[in-house]
């Protein structure tokens, strides 16, 4: 989904610049508020993972491949803000070092993998834990949350490329072959967040009980899970 | 956490040696698609490792190995040191 250098034409990639930017220093001013001292390891283990795990390429419909992009786990334990902020620093070191992704689309690629990819999950999980209290709402949400936030991630990725100007092909075209792909990964990646949101909640409760940087009018979603 | 920062890091490595011995090969959506109409990448800037690969050293398991763990611990001292910095500054 790292859309490369001149795949995107210069109004939409300073387009995506902006609103990423608007993110950006909301995540900055929240992590400055209420980072403490037991999420930094966490948040730093965690992107080192997530990082790892990009480089696993696992076959999908077509032949052709997906790998985990960790935005739902990164989000759901850290909290959104918190999950932008290491989906950034991946997106950079990824841009930079290795080539993929690009400068001038660093942006977009953050905006797609980095706030929708992270947020969207993060309010899907935040309502189902809300609206049913319970664990098994919590993994549902966690489920869908990862599954929805990946293909609309893709789906962006398709929206921008289909506005560019650069990029030969419709909006329809491209909306359709990111979408419909991406589902597949969604489910991927909406399998394996369940799985590890499911084996902290039984093994460390503490870590998923962590404060979350998170928008104010959504708090820890997990104070909603009823004890017992 | 101490133990969660160990196990974490020794599973990011596993990830490492599985992406780069059994599932390197990528063929994502996006170049699928960009290779049916004939779209190509206009670089502005020279990546060190293309490909995740050490120029010189191309094909290299190792090698490649080696680069993912370095830049992996890498990430991880950078959101280390980047969350000290946020927290000093509440």
């Amino acid at each position: 989904m790292h859309i490369p250098d001149g795949f995107l034409d210069l109004r939409i990639c300073a387009l995506m610049y902006f609103g990423t930017l608007i993110f950006w220093i909301f995540a900055i001013r929240k992590s400055r508020q209420n980072l403490d001292e037991k999420q930094i390891p966490l948040m730093a283990t965690l992107t080192a993972m997530f990082f790892a795990a990009q480089m696993v390429n696992y076959p999908i419909v077509g032949g052709t491949t997906a790998h985990l992009l960790g935005g739902p786990i990164l989000a759901i334990t850290l909290g959104p803000y918190a999950g932008l902020i290491s989906m950034t620093i991946i997106l950079l070191i990824q841009a930079l070092f290795f080539g993929d992704g690009g400068i001038t689309t660093f942006g977009a690629n953050v905006w797609n993998m980095g706030v929708i990819g992270v947020f969207i999950p993060y309010l899907i999980f935040f309502l189902a834990t809300k609206i049913t209290k319970s664990q098994k709402g919590m993994l549902t949400g966690a489920f869908i949350g990862a599954l929805i936030g990946d293909d609309l991630a893709a789906i962006f990725a398709g929206l921008e490329l289909g506005l560019s100007t650069t990029f030969p092909y419709s909006i329809q075209v491209a909306v359709t072959a990111m979408g419909l792909h991406h589902l597949f990964i969604g489910i991927g990646e909406g399998i394996i967040t369940t799985m590890i949101i499911s084996i902290l909640w039984k093994s460390r409760p503490d870590l998923l009980r962590l404060q979350k940087i998170a928008p104010s009018w959504m708090p820890d979603p997990i104070t909603f899970i009823k004890e017992g | 956490m101490d133990r969660l920062v160990v196990i974490g890091l020794i599973t990011s490595l596993v990830f490492v040696i599985i992406g780069t011995f059994w599932f390197s090969y990528s063929n994502e959506t996006l170049d699928v698609i960009a290779e049916r109409f004939n779209a190509s990448e206009s670089n502005i800037w020279t990546p060190l490792f293309p490909d995740y690969e050490i120029p010189g050293f191309e094909g290299n398991l190792m090698m490649n190995v080696f680069l993912g763990a370095v830049f992996t611990i890498l990430i991880f001292v950078i959101i280390l040191v980047m969350g000290k910095i946020l927290k000093a500054q509440k």
